[in-house]
């Protein structure tokens, strides 16, 4: 594994008195690199420390990465029989959604994975990318397609972002999503060629209106046949473009190549993860500036990025904790999770429902932007149905047959027998500290529940 | 009467005084701030009348030789229709859209389409939406509210607003209207989405409600303003429901129970409970009348022209009506000849219904004549773009917007 950074920016974290191992720490810990933690995975983490824990976490990526990537029909060796399980489960389910034809049973499909899978930071970061190259299915209508895109964000999402991006534009669901299949020669199509330079590497700013007129010649030819890319040299426009200062008879291949080199690109990749990892105000632009430059050094190496950033004392500094606003789907499992909520199984199908009203549709981004995030979560409607899911999750009726939460049995399982310590647990296992007040229902419905 | 009701309410509602009745159920502090949601923005409603409306039966040419000679069984008996003038009428089922343009409130553009107009509801439906004309394999990605709402998005944002900006009252998805590249649309099935089921409780409120701490930061306070302002809402809108229930069953305002009437009535509570929403989406289907086209016409027709009427009358009486525009359209009209099934196929050009408060009534531009035809279908008057020029100019007050072409001759919609 790759050394973490060592810049002044991105010091790692160290154990020392001033900054001690508290269950506030781990508790983060487990909020921003996954969906939260249990009571026995929080006392767990708390003895092993940071560093093992970090290491933890960041190893189940790299284990399911291996396997995933490299071949798909090696066996899991490597893997716990729970993990296998898991896989097995979740194949079952998303065949079966794929072939339904239903899209609401895709996202039933995401979620499971959300509240199963051993390997929550990749899950993380496939919702990360879902949002980075947001591609709704109101258009591309197709559960197929859409899956194998997500199953593609997931392969590449620790990987190395040039991997990632020549998949993704390449996909069919995202050739539809930005009708690179009417890109002709003599009648440019510009929808890929903008987004793949304002959104997807650049950003505004780095390139011109006459950029995205040539990249789309350039573009020209890449088409979806059967489901599947092709490139149809009938289409293509074989003639000299000229790509952000590069001159040549480029295709996309090509100019995927010109824009891996671009120094903005990293800059740009380093404010997606800061956005996924820190809260308001805590990354300077300098420390995103080192970032960026880590990244380029190391050919656009997400992992080593993501290592460096859950292992710095950026990460746990005070200033980090509680100071992100939740998107609806870490509000809404978060809970389920620390409150063990999930043998028997919540009704995923439920949980889609309940995302779409908090705002986020998964397969629906509302529009190429991907959903705005932070505090733009938080409107009238969602705060409202923020409300109403804490009830509904607090009466049990996520669960079919009803299934209320028992707080106490909870809290005596781990060995907290009175009322006044019974308070205090709920309030360490959902916030990281005491001092929340009240029942479940009233800590869920307050307003640090939706910070994290 | 329904004053009466009104302040009956407003006694029986303690925390609430009589002048106050308007913004009553604005959202907080931060609300009040917002331009839009104390109601000097103008508010857009549309109505999307889905599936191709027959304007030769809707605004009756009963003056032109050719209504008796290409409609036979479908020909509305003269002596029941609606004179406009000596040669329109309205359909006798629009009554209440009549009475509409008597007391000034609305406008019909005639003879509405665009040039090589396509006689598919798909292909149709999205040059509509998006106000790009081409054969079905354009690029049609953004719609025309969308392309306006992201034209007013910069002010939108640096106002810290939290509403959306186009709302789809229905259970349908987001028709492409309102497809935007970086505005906000939301489909709202009712207003149990914005209702809380369990109230929160009253220590928990307070808590919410209590002035932040110092040491709370920026994000801790927008959270709880936020909170604050949901709960105000949704108490609000307890409020409000209970007023409308209370007016229906007294004759105040009342809407048909219909589900167009229904879906007006649920936009006009959200607009009197102070979202700051600029643009309302609704859908009607059923104008798709291949056969029997009569009674399905004349309810449709009904229900469309009652349910504008209601909702304008509501406004009213809450003094918003100033703000507030209806656009009716549908994506084609229907062909002159009725076929033989009692019904009529893919046309062109239709009627376009404009209503509100500042609007020039009655109607403008002129009818396509039936007895120059093309193809055996009318010939389009006015481009629906100069339409939506003029409504997103003028009425919304965006410029710029580049996919609506500026060099259309001005119809002059609104009163200035």
């Amino acid at each position: 594994m790759t050394s973490p950074g060592s810049g002044k920016h991105w010091r790692p974290y160290q154990m020392v008195a001033s900054t001690p191992l508290s269950l506030h720490r781990v508790h983060h810990l487990h909020r921003r690199a996954g969906f939260g933690a249990n009571w026995s995975e929080l006392q767990r983490d708390m003895e092993a420390g940071p560093d093992a824990t970090v290491d933890r976490i960041l190893g189940v990526a790299e284990l399911v990465k291996s396997f995933d990537v490299d071949d798909s029909n090696a066996e899991p060796k490597v893997l716990t029989t729970s993990a296998t399980d898991f896989d097995s489960l979740q194949q079952l389910i998303g065949d079966a959604a794929v072939s339904s034809g239903d899209i609401n049973r895709l996202k039933a499909w995401w979620f499971y994975r959300i509240l199963y899978s051993g390997d929550p930071l990749t899950e993380r970061m496939t919702l990360m990318w879902h949002n980075h190259f947001a591609t709704s299915n109101l258009k591309v209508a197709n559960v197929a397609m859409m899956k194998r895109q997500n199953d593609l964000l997931r392969r590449h999402a620790m990987g190395k972002f040039g991997d990632l991006l020549r998949a993704v534009v390449k996909d069919a669901a995202m050739m539809a999503w930005l009708d690179a299949k009417a890109n002709r020669k003599g009648k440019p199509n510009e929808n890929l060629a903008r987004e793949l330079m304002e959104l997807f590497t650049l950003g505004v700013g780095h390139y011109s209106e006459t950029d995205v007129k040539e990249v789309a010649r350039a573009l020209t030819g890449w088409t979806v046949r059967g489901g599947d890319f092709e490139q149809v040299a009938a289409y293509h426009d074989d003639g000299t473009k000229q790509v952000l200062g590069e001159q040549g008879d480029f295709d996309g291949d090509d100019v995927l190549a010109i824009l891996l080199k671009q120094k903005p690109l990293a800059r740009r990749i380093a404010v997606r993860l800061c956005e996924a990892f820190f809260g308001e105000d805590v990354i300077t632009d300098d420390a995103l500036g080192e970032l960026a430059s880590g990244l380029r050094e190391r050919d656009l190496d997400i992992g080593w990025a993501v290592e460096t950033i859950l292992r710095s004392e950026a990460f746990f500094a005070d200033d980090n904790i509680g100071n992100r606003v939740l998107d609806p789907i870490q509000f809404m499992v978060g809970p389920l999770r620390s409150l063990e909520m999930l043998d028997p199984p919540p009704s995923t199908l439920l949980l889609v429902e309940w995302s779409t009203k908090l705002g986020q549709d998964l397969f629906y981004p509302p529009n190429v932007f991907g959903w705005p995030g932070g505090r733009s979560w938080l409107t009238t409607r969602t705060m409202i149905g923020r409300a109403n899911f804490v009830s509904t999750l607090c009466r049990g009726d996520l669960h079919r047959p009803a299934r209320p939460l028992g707080i106490e049995a909870l809290a005596l399982k781990h060995g907290y027998s009175s009322e006044a310590t019974q308070a205090n647990f709920a309030s360490e296992l959902l916030f990281g500290h005491q001092g929340q007040a009240g029942n479940v229902e009233m800590m869920l419905r307050s307003t640090a529940a939706h910070l994290g | 009467m329904m004053k009466t009701n009104r302040r009956e309410f407003l006694k029986d509602s303690s925390a609430v005084s009589l002048g106050a009745f308007p913004s009553l159920i604005c959202r907080g502090t931060s609300a009040a701030e917002d331009p839009r949601s104390s109601h000097e923005g103008k508010i857009l409603v549309v109505i999307q009348m889905s599936g191709g409306n027959d304007g030769i039966n809707t605004v009756v040419p009963f003056a032109d030789e050719g209504y008796a000679q290409y409609r036979s069984k479908l020909r509305l008996p003269t002596e029941r229709l609606l004179k406009l003038n000596d040669s329109v009428a309205l359909h006798p089922s629009m009554r209440a859209a009549a009475d509409l343009i008597e007391d000034g409130r609305l406008a019909i553009v005639q003879g509405v389409g665009y040039p090589n107009p396509s006689r598919s509801h798909d292909t149709s439906m999205a040059i509509w939406h998006s106000a790009e004309i081409g054969d079905e394999d354009t690029l049609r990605f953004h719609g025309w509210l969308g392309t306006a709402m992201d034209a007013m998005q910069q002010s939108s944002q640096e106002r810290g607003n939290s509403d959306p900006d186009m709302v789809l009252l229905g259970d349908e998805s987001q028709p492409l209207a309102i497809q935007s590249r970086r505005s906000t649309a939301v489909t709202l099935s009712n207003l149990t989405d914005l209702r809380l089921s369990h109230p929160i409780p009253r220590s928990t409120d307070q808590a919410a409600a209590a002035p932040p701490s110092e040491s709370g930061n920026s994000l801790d306070r927008f959270v709880a303003q936020t909170m604050r302002d949901a709960t105000d809402t949704a108490s609000g809108l307890e409020h409000s429901i209970s007023e409308m229930t209370h007016l229906a069953t007294t004759g105040g305002a009342s809407y048909p129970s219909t589900m167009l009437g229904n879906r007006m009535q649920t936009i006009s509570t959200l607009i009197k409970s102070g979202f700051s929403t600029p643009v309302y989406y609704a859908i009607q289907s059923g104008y798709d009348t291949h056969s029997a086209q009569l009674p399905t016409h004349s309810r449709l027709l009904r229900e469309f022209s009652d349910a504008i009427k209601a909702f304008l009358n509501d406004l009213d009486s809450s003094e918003l009506s100033d703000q507030v525009c209806v656009l009716g359209f549908s994506e084609f009209g229907r062909r002159v000849a009725e076929n033989g099934s009692g019904g009529t196929d893919h046309g062109t050009a239709g009627p376009v219904f404009v209503a509100s408060r500042q609007i020039r009534p009655g109607l403008i531009g002129s009818m396509p004549s039936l007895q120059d035809l093309s193809g055996g279908d009318l010939r389009m008057n006015v481009d629906f773009r100069s339409v939506y020029h003029e409504v997103t100019t003028n009425w919304l007050g965006v410029r710029n917007v580049s996919t609506l072409s500026p060099s259309q001759i001005p119809l002059n919609l609104f009163q200035v």
